[in-house]
């Protein structure tokens, strides 16, 4: 500044000595100081400094004018004065424009910097305050944020009941305060919303003690309505960036599932084949014994009752495979269902093993007068046969299995019961997954895995459901509930085998 | 900050809230009585002068001193200390050193702290002075040249009485009635409400005004020119001042500096 105003002194002291009058040549050397008035300080200093040139060329101009009247020469100093005053003003003006737009570019880059950032909302919003409040040269400068159901503010503590920013944030508009209160120069104030789409996202809000001009306003509702799409694309990215997380990570699980049933399928088909073999193997056996031996009828008989066995153990087998081949195809196992007593169905059930089996002691109560279900007899006596087998096998011989029945309301609670190694907590949740085996159990027994995912799929098809206790090293106890007769067929009467 | 925690209530005062309608009311009736007593030769013709002095610029600064919250006996204080000053100088130069009564009075309400929203009692920096001294003294000095050269007047040093009576006059008077209702008062009032720029124009047009119709101000076309010139200048860079210091004094000191030149002037 003192360089102008030593500039614009000198080339009137040079006007002055050269005695040129209006005319004199050496006063287009004013332009040099309102230029470079114009370029530093814009409109004002080229104003300022076109006024202050106007001002010391006056006494040569003037002088002209009232001695001679509008001469040439006194034309000639008038256009100066209007050359320099246009010239200062328009060339304050481009230069005050080009600053702007400078300016919003700088600040339009730092928004997109700075929200293009992976941080929380309360970070990003105080990292662009700081920005701004650097380059919009404000005295004070907040930026209010609506995240789901709370606001972030940065730059006070909260925003207060009918307040400016209160007000734009309900959606009253850009709002301009001459006066915020207070001596001397007024304090001004501006808010402006942050919009995207419509919608109103949050305020920007400005104080300053000054002049907050209407280009500044403008410059302030358009970085408004940026840093709304800007914040808009931050959490749309952030929601992006969690949903490939989210997928990344069930892509994950699913492969690992995936795999786990793989390697289940390859071990269910090595264990499904032993499991055929065994009883093929004991039927192909006895049954060449039988035709090229002669053979007392009593070894006959023992004979054909262990053949008989391993042909129910081989058909159990095969009906298991077909249910959960339904199953996995999403459908329901056959039923034929009928209204069926449970005692005689237990009991039989449990004979079967009791003639099998002499390892374990096998209890039944079944409470008196218990009603009848709906079910399929062939269906039921695989259900029982799957739990009873289960805990004869996981269970020490000698051991006593208990197998019961007892009348709840409008259903029936079958049990079976074992004082087995039990079945560890975590595995619980899972034993009636197809192919899924407790971890420590295939060393301990036989088995294909299916047997409880198809007593689960038969009991549920019977409008029934199966849960599992267990207490490691107490034993395990399997309840199954069916709905009674009365219950599942209303009103109806059927004649019971 | 105030957006975030302050309650928003859009301004409902109009610009002239606070007036003292009822002292201006007596003021323009006296000075009308006056002029009357003059007419019927009641009151001696000079009296018109002390009558337009004590109306015009008492009315300037009881509208100020009104605004800023002044009591009303302190208001008629002022104005009466006013008047009592100009029926001194009116009786003899020297009585002008009493036009420093309302001078005093307004520095001692100033130094009370109940002239803030003037902006006076409140901090001046050693720079805005500076930058006051320089605005009156480029004024002074860009007046004596043009004057010497387009006008023919030339600075007179020959009457100094007369001039420092002038100067205690704008002292006690002319300049610190203006400043304070024009800047110190109206264009306080306009900052709040409008831009800079046009609360600087409405202030300024109405000082240019005020000393447009001033009776004592001569009525050739160039002095009238010239005064519209050089006082819209000063009226301007007053704002300025007082927008860019906060404070009256900067603007007091230039403008005293000005008509302190001013007065100086005479024709050969």
């Amino acid at each position: 500044m003192s360089l102008i105003a030593l500039a614009l002194v000198a080339v009137t002291a040079l006007v002055a000595l050269e005695d040129g009058g209006p005319a004199s040549l050496l006063r287009h050397a004013y332009l040099v100081p309102v230029l470079a008035g114009a370029l530093r300080f814009g409109a004002v200093g080229g104003g300022l400094a076109a006024m202050a040139a106007v001002l010391l060329s006056a006494p040569f101009v003037l002088p002209e004018i009232e001695r001679s009247g509008l001469t040439a020469e006194a034309v000639e100093g008038l256009v100066t004065f209007a050359v320099l005053g246009l010239v200062g003003v328009l060339s304050g003006v481009l230069r005050t424009r080009a600053g702007r737009q400078g300016r919003r570019y700088e600040v339009l880059v730092t928004i997109q910097r700075t929200l293009a950032d992976e941080a929380t909302l309360d970070v990003s919003l105080a990292r662009l305050r700081a920005a701004l409040a650097d380059r919009l040269r404000v005295d004070e400068i907040a930026i209010v944020a609506r995240d789901a159901d709370r606001l972030v503010v940065a730059g006070g503590d909260r925003v207060v009941e009918g307040s400016l920013v209160a007000r734009v944030l309900d959606g009253g508009g850009p709002v301009f305060v001459e006066d915020t209160g207070g001596s001397g120069r007024s304090r001004r104030a501006f808010a402006t919303p942050l919009v995207s789409g419509g919608d109103i996202l949050g305020a920007l809000a400005v104080e300053r003690k000054g002049e907050i001009s209407v280009g500044e306003r403008a410059t302030l509702e358009a970085i408004g309505a940026h840093v709304g799409i800007a914040l808009e694309n931050a959490r749309l990215v952030s929601q992006q960036r969690r949903f490939a997380v989210e997928l990344a990570e069930r892509v994950a699980m699913a492969r690992r599932e995936l795999e786990e049933l793989d390697r289940a399928k390859s071990a269910f088909v090595a264990i499904a084949s032993h499991e055929l073999r065994t009883p093929l193997t004991a039927l192909q056996g006895f049954s060449e014994i039988l035709a090229l031996r002669r053979l007392p009828p009593e070894e006959v008989t023992r004979l054909a009752e262990v053949m008989r066995r391993e042909a129910r153990r081989l058909g159990r087998i095969v009906s298991d495979l077909l249910d959960l081949s339904r199953i996995e195809r999403g459908l329901e196992p056959a039923l034929c269902r009928v209204p069926l007593k449970l005692e005689p169905a237990i009991e039989a059930t449990v004979d079967i093993f009791r003639q099998g089996s002499a390892t374990h002691f096998i209890t039944t109560e079944c409470e008196p007068s218990l009603p009848v279900v709906d079910a399929d007899p062939d269906a039921l006596e695989r259900v029982l046969t799957n739990l009873i087998s289960n805990a004869i096998k996981y269970s020490p011989t000698g051991s006593a299995v208990h197998v019961g029945a007892r009348a709840l309301d409008g259903t029936v609670a079958i049990e079976v019961a074992d004082a087995g190694r039990g079945i560890p907590a975590d595995a619980l949740g899972r034993v009636f997954e197809p192919y899924y085996r407790v971890p420590d159990a295939a060393g301990a027994a036989r088995g294909t895995g299916i047997g409880l995912a198809v007593v689960k799929a038969l009991v549920e098809a019977h409008g029934g459901t199966v849960h599992v206790e267990s207490a490691p090293a107490l034993g395990t106890r399997v309840t199954v509930l069916l709905p009674s007769c009365a219950a599942a067929i209303p009103g109806r009467s059927r004649s019971v085998p | 900050m105030w957006v975030l925690d302050q309650p928003y209530i859009p301004r409902a005062d109009r610009l002239s809230a606070g007036t003292p309608l009822m002292l201006l009311t007596v003021l323009a009736a006296g000075a009308a009585a006056a002029v009357v007593a003059i007419e019927l030769g009641a009151l001696p013709a000079r009296a018109l002068r002390i009558v337009g002095v004590t109306a015009g610029h008492g009315a300037l600064l009881a509208s100020a001193l009104a605004w800023a919250g002044v009591s009303a006996p302190s208001q008629a204080l002022t104005v009466a200390l006013l008047g009592l000053a100009s029926t001194a100088a009116g009786l003899a130069p020297f009585g002008a050193v009493a036009y420093l009564l309302p001078a005093l009075c307004v520095i001692r309400l100033a130094a009370r702290g109940q002239l803030t929203s003037l902006s006076l009692g409140t901090p001046v920096s050693p720079r805005g002075v500076f930058a006051g001294i320089l605005v009156g003294a480029g004024l002074s000095s860009h007046l004596l040249i043009s004057a010497s050269r387009t006008l023919g007047m030339q600075v007179r040093v020959d009457h100094v009485p007369e001039v420092l009576a002038a100067i205690a006059y704008d002292v006690g008077a002319n300049v610190l009635a203006a400043e304070c209702f024009f800047r110190g008062a109206l264009f306080n009032r306009a900052q709040r409400r409008w831009s800079f720029a046009t609360a600087a124009t409405v202030a300024t047009a109405a000082y240019v005004l005020r000393y447009v119709v001033d009776p004592l101000l001569p009525k050739s076309a160039g002095l009238v020119v010239g005064a519209v010139f050089y006082l819209a200048l000063l009226g301007a860079a007053n704002c300025w001042l007082l927008w860019w210091s906060e404070s009256l004094v900067p603007g007091l000191v230039s403008a005293l500096l000005f008509f302190a030149a001013y007065r100086t002037l005479g024709s050969e």
